[in-house]
């Protein structure tokens, strides 16, 4: 399996025509590994969900190129497209976007439904999602019966049901509370680093957030900052050694360490590190991206 | 596989319930029109159930109902001659009105001559040859005219006991009672010519051989089988009822589609969004067109269940109200509307599925 799991080369994206027109997306670049959470921020209009959308084969770019596990998507015919959204791309939405007349297994069974997967083995697959996820209550409950957090396990169990390598989230936490928030964003940091809690196996995912919510910067390995559909600024990310959070370089407590800088998410942490920090040293510094 | 299209359905159980009842009644209006020409084309069965294979009357004799025969007795006896007539019987029938004292009804009152030799069986003894002073009649009539076993009708001067009261035939026209053909000679008033001779044919001949031969001796005879004999009454309703009939069963498919059309388009609109969660989840064309179909065929199957037993209760509360409703639900009349039902809901899909089709996926990262 190819590292890079994500490839967008020069996208560009207009709306409109000759004076009407408007550039949602200018001339985008960049790329995303298995095991990275990239979170792509910005003000409104600044062209975060329209990118989003051509990521997931969605929307076709007017110039440029998408490459999602390998595939070229931008060049797909919309029937090729369907099977790629399908299998290589999951979906985790602002408002859930679940099927209310369903239950929440249904929700998670239906897109093995459409890949062919259908009786028992569906069911298990389904209801081992969202046992996972903490829904082993809440499996013949009614979609619009959940609470918020709820719907967004539901969503993210849906999300991953095909086993996708790439996991895109709008806004996951905007309807949430902040306990809630936090939540789903362990869970979108336990996915990109693990391959979800499911997986044995290591870092073979990754996860695309886009989101106006400064607390998932918590969790992601690499910001993009979006405006004006141009990228203006890169937030590099290093990994807190202590708590394994994402820092951001700028703004973490750095500490130099037989001549190495570390960066911690908090003075708390950087104490912790102080009192032993040949507990934290074997991961130090791996975590930059 | 997880049953989208009953979900669907039955989220919304008010306006499930309404669109079934409309399927439900297209259905009813179907099938009950078609079972009632079924009842009505049964008219003239009676000259299939009686012995004779051919009906000898006087040329120019159109149908029993609309012309009267006179047959000379003498003519019918030289029929007897022809080869593979077994007998001929002499047959009086008329349109008589008669009554209960200070009522009036009209009957076709036939009468047989059973001393011409006509094998009689006991079938044949029970339902057409009654004793002399009685009469026969179906349980229709006995409903218009309130006569009941025992009850006198009077013909004239000549008053007959009701013997029997026979369960509902297939007559709608004019009800057939019978009566001894001494008493019709009697109520008649008529000696040496009948209606009609009614002809046995021998089993080895041929009845359509036998029925030239007939007509070959005798110019002033007209021979009709008895399938031709009953066809000639028929051929009344067949050009009065059928034109009404398809252009009820139109209305009705017409109604029914549009009501199927409308629930499953109105419940694709409402949920464009779900819609297109599935087509961006990867949900294939031919995966949302089966849900469409299924709902709408689901819909189809629960309204025609609904709109078939509806029919039957309709029938039988509308034979209860009106003695001539007869009607006849024929298994391949039933199976013909739920092939129509089907069709409807195909057709009722087709919108819809078109919809579903233009549904944008990206319209799922919209607030």
């Amino acid at each position: 399996m190819s590292n890079e799991l994500l490839r967008v080369s020069g996208v560009t994206h207009v709306f409109g025509r000759g004076d009407t027109a408007v550039r949602a997306v200018d001339d985008v670049t960049f790329s995303v590994p298995a095991g990275q959470l990239l979170l792509i921020m910005g003000p409104s209009g600044s062209g975060k969900t329209t990118l989003l959308t051509i990521i997931g084969g969605l929307l076709r770019p007017t110039s440029g190129s998408v490459t999602v596990d390998g595939v070229e998507i931008t060049g797909l015919s919309d029937s090729k497209l369907v099977p790629v959204r399908r299998k290589s791309v999951g979906f985790v939405f602002q408002s859930f976007n679940l099927w209310e007349s369903l239950t929440a297994r249904e929700n998670v069974e239906l897109p093995l439904n459409m890949a062919g997967v259908g009786g028992r083995a569906a069911r298990e697959r389904a209801t081992h999602l969202l046992e996972e996820r903490g829904l082993g209550h809440r499996l013949g409950f009614r979609s619009r019966d959940l609470s918020g957090g709820e719907k967004q396990r539901v969503s993210i169990a849906r999300a991953l049901a095909n086993e996708p390598r790439l996991l895109l989230a709008d806004e996951p936490t905007a309807n949430l509370d902040s306990e809630h928030g936090r939540e789903i964003m362990g869970l979108l940091r336990e996915i990109a680093r693990s391959g979800g809690p499911s997986e044995a196996a290591g870092a073979d995912r990754a996860v695309v957030v886009v989101s106006h919510d400064q607390r998932i910067r918590e969790v992601a390995d690499r910001v993009l900052w979006l405006e004006d559909g141009r990228i203006r600024d890169i937030g590099h990310m290093v990994r807190d050694p202590v708590c394994g959070m994402g820092v951001e370089v700028d703004r973490a407590v750095a500490v130099v360490h037989d001549g190495r800088t570390l960066h911690f998410c908090s003075p708390g942490c950087s104490r912790e590190f102080a009192a032993s920090p040949q507990r934290f040293l074997a991961g130090a510094g791996e975590g930059r991206v | 596989m997880v049953p989208v299209a009953r979900r669907n359905l039955f989220a919304e159980k008010g306006r499930f319930a309404i669109s079934v009842a409309g399927v439900a009644f297209a259905v009813l209006l179907i099938l009950t029109v078609l079972a009632l020409y079924r009842g009505w084309s049964r008219t003239g069965q009676i000259f299939q159930q009686l012995p004779g294979q051919l009906w000898v009357v006087q040329q120019g004799t159109s149908d029993p109902f609309h012309s009267v025969s006179l047959v000379e007795r003498t003519d019918l006896e030289r029929v007897a001659s022809v080869p593979g007539v077994q007998t001929v019987v002499p047959v009086l029938s008329r349109q008589m009105n008669f009554g209960p004292a200070g009522s009036e009804e009209s009957v076709r009152l036939m009468a047989l001559d059973a001393s011409a030799g006509l094998p009689v069986t006991p079938e044949v003894r029970e339902r057409f040859l009654p004793e002399a002073g009685t009469i026969s009649i179906e349980s229709i009539l006995s409903r218009q005219s309130g006569l009941d076993e025992g009850d006198r009708a009077e013909f004239g001067n000549l008053s007959l006991t009701v013997a029997d009261v026979r369960p509902a035939g297939s007559e709608v026209l004019s009800q057939f009672a019978f009566v001894s053909f001494a008493d019709a000679k009697r109520i008649f008033g008529v000696a040496g010519i009948v209606t009609y001779g009614m002809v046995v044919v021998d089993e080895d001949a041929g009845v359509p051989a036998v029925a030239a031969a007939i007509a070959d001796q005798n110019p002033r005879l007209k021979v009709y089988t008895d399938e031709e004999f009953a066809t000639s009454i028929r051929k009344e309703i067949d050009e009065s009822f059928i034109p009404v009939i398809a252009i009820l069963v139109a209305i009705g498919f017409v109604v029914g589609a549009a009501v199927v059309g409308l629930t499953i388009y109105t419940a694709t609109i409402e949920r464009t969004r779900e819609f297109g969660v599935m087509k961006a989840v990867g949900g294939s064309a031919g995966f949302l067109y089966r849900i469409v179909l299924s709902q709408s065929a689901m819909l189809t199957a629960v309204g025609f269940l609904a709109g078939y037993l509806g029919s039957l209760a309709v029938a039988d509360l509308a034979a209860r109200a009106v003695p001539e409703f007869a009607t006849d639900f024929q298994v391949r009349d039933i199976a013909a509307v739920g092939a129509a039902a089907l069709l409807m809901a195909v057709i009722a899909s087709l919108v819809p599925a078109r919809r579903v089709n233009s549904i944008d996926p990206a319209i799922v990262f919209r607030a």
